[in-house]
């Protein structure tokens, strides 16, 4: 599972980067695509796109396969506590989405190089370093409902179902000037400074943070009460 | 002796259905408790109430004097458990296993994961993957992490499930030797008569989630009713002179003309030779004891597939 969400992982700055270099030598060899230019749609298309199901099918395999291999009810009599069990899920499922996010990143940078784009430097490197890492930090922020349904259902397929949605939701507002009031688009647009003045920037954080807490405490009231059978 | 595992009511209901009702169970200290029922009969979601794993409806446990719920954690490190199948990481080995469940737990003594697989006969098996291990081997293995952190109390749900008949006897062979050597109270739930019969010290009926029957094995032999069993060509008619002539009414009429007197014992040949006089002809005399399958049957019925 681990190496399948690092070629999830890379698809984006494959995608990017690629798309980008056949553009410059076939389409309008004239126009340089730049660093700033791949990393930020690389970035785009990890938080939007790419992230929000690749992260569902992690925190589906990372919460349900205890319910698959039968070892929750180890674990439990052990015991682990079921608040301790969500909590070093959600760390896990943190680093994971960090490495993953970093991958992203490094790639990007490579893949860059290789292709010998226009305006790298120190500023920049770093500076998106940190939108790849603000953006990986929102995303599992509002992992939370999506780690609730994948403790209810216990199941792939919902959880997959979900992430979906809210992919197909962050794709139909990408040109909406509303899309700051959807969690998911406005993480893509805070994790690459694009948020759109429509609405004060508290509105968005808001919503990321009630979301991300309701879906917290869902999973967590829901956990602690539910019979393991 | 004190009991080590006591419930009092407990209960647990699922929408209308009663699954646990008002169950008082008492596990001593150091005995093999057998807690026995038919398929469906409660055993399971007791035993998960005894872990945690369920919420009682209603009722209490008790645990090493404790109540379960307001001292879990410290209750259930010093027990150990396997609930049906056990589960495992089957990308991992057994010592893999083992050693994630120690780290957990915080047990640092040296040699447990290894002395644990020893107990159980997996200490051969370093490299192959519990994915590859079959049925038995699982169950073993699941033994041995409920035995690592050296615990005073096993509590094991069907352990003889899917085991062939040698791993059965392996199996209650080491149970019997986990109770004689390290004096682990042992709460183990089954089906089966025989293996209960074979191994517990005390047994506890259940059966449509009410405990029917607590009682030692030695209290169930003491009390156990001994007969004289007759095979005749006329039960009725045979059934009717005992009734005239002996003035007996505790019996029981069986299939094939197979009829046991539970009274006047020592008078077979008076009832043979009446029966003889009156042309019944007598083909079986014998002496015999209900057994537990007679018990059991009495007990909760039967009628249906459990």
């Amino acid at each position: 599972m681990f190496l399948i969400s690092i070629l999830g992982s890379v698809v984006a700055p494959f995608m990017v980067v690629v798309a980008s270099y056949v553009h410059m030598k076939t389409e309008d060899p004239a126009q340089l695509i730049t660093f700033d230019e791949i990393f930020y749609e690389t970035n785009l298309y990890t938080v939007l796109i790419i992230g929000v199901p690749l992260y569902g099918v992690i925190t589906a395999y990372l919460f349900g396969r205890e319910y698959l291999e039968n070892t929750l009810k180890n674990l439990l009599t052990i015991p682990v506590s079921r608040i301790n069990y969500i909590m070093s899920k959600l760390v896990i499922l943190f680093m994971w989405i960090m490495l993953l996010s970093l991958v992203s990143w490094g790639l990007t940078l490579l893949l860059g190089v290789l292709g010998q784009f226009e305006g790298l430097s120190t500023l920049l490197i770093v500076e998106y370093l940190g939108r790849f890492i603000t953006g990986g930090v929102l995303v599992f922020i509002l992992s939370t409902p999506i780690v609730f349904v994948a403790v209810v259902m216990k199941n792939y397929v919902p959880t997959i179902i979900l992430t979906i949605v809210i992919t197909l939701i962050n794709v139909m507002s990408g040109n909406s000037e509303h899309r700051a009031l959807f969690p998911w688009a406005a993480a893509g647009d805070i994790a690459n400074g694009t948020l759109q003045p429509t609405y004060p920037a508290e509105i968005s954080y808001t919503t990321i943070f009630i979301t991300s807490i309701i879906g917290f405490i869902a999973a967590i009231v829901y956990f602690k009460k539910v019979d393991i059978h | 002796m004190s009991a080590i595992i006591k419930t009092i009511n407990l209960t647990k209901i699922y929408g209308n259905q009663i699954s646990v009702d008002h169950l008082s169970m008492n596990v001593k200290q150091g005995e093999i408790y057998g807690f026995l029922g038919r398929n469906g009969a409660g055993k399971t979601t007791t035993i998960r109430m005894l872990l945690g794993l369920i919420k009682p409806t209603n009722g209490k446990i008790e645990i090493f004097g404790e109540n379960l719920f307001k001292n879990q954690k410290e209750i259930l490190r010093r027990i150990g458990s396997m609930v049906e199948v056990p589960g495992f990481y089957e990308n991992l080995t057994a010592k893999e296993n083992l050693l994630i469940n120690s780290k957990i737990m915080g047990i640092y003594k040296k040699n447990a994961i290894e002395e644990a697989l020893e107990i159980v006969g997996l200490q051969d098996e370093t490299k192959k993957l519990v994915g590859k291990y079959s049925l038995g081997m699982k169950q073993r293995l699941g033994i041995a992490r409920a035995l690592v952190h050296y615990p005073e109390v096993l509590i094991l749900d069907e352990p003889t499930n899917g085991l062939d008949p040698i791993g059965i006897k392996e199996m209650r062979r080491l149970i019997k030797t986990l109770a004689e050597e390290r004096n682990i109270t042992i709460l183990i739930s089954s089906h089966i008569l025989s293996e209960i019969e074979q191994l517990a010290d005390t047994m506890g009926i259940i059966h449509g989630g009410k405990l029917l029957e607590e009682v030692t094995f030695d209290d169930f032999r003491k009390r156990n009713r001994r007969y004289i069993e007759f095979q005749v060509s006329n039960d009725n008619k045979a059934l009717m002179l005992l009734e005239k002539h002996f003035n007996i009414f505790d019996y029981e009429a069986h299939d094939d003309g197979n009829i046991r007197v539970y009274s006047y014992l020592g008078q077979q040949g008076r009832m043979n030779k009446l029966f003889v006089q009156n042309d019944i002809e007598v083909f079986k005399i014998t002496m015999s004891e209900d057994k537990l399958e007679d018990y059991f049957t009495n007990l909760v019925g039967g009628g249906t597939i459990g």
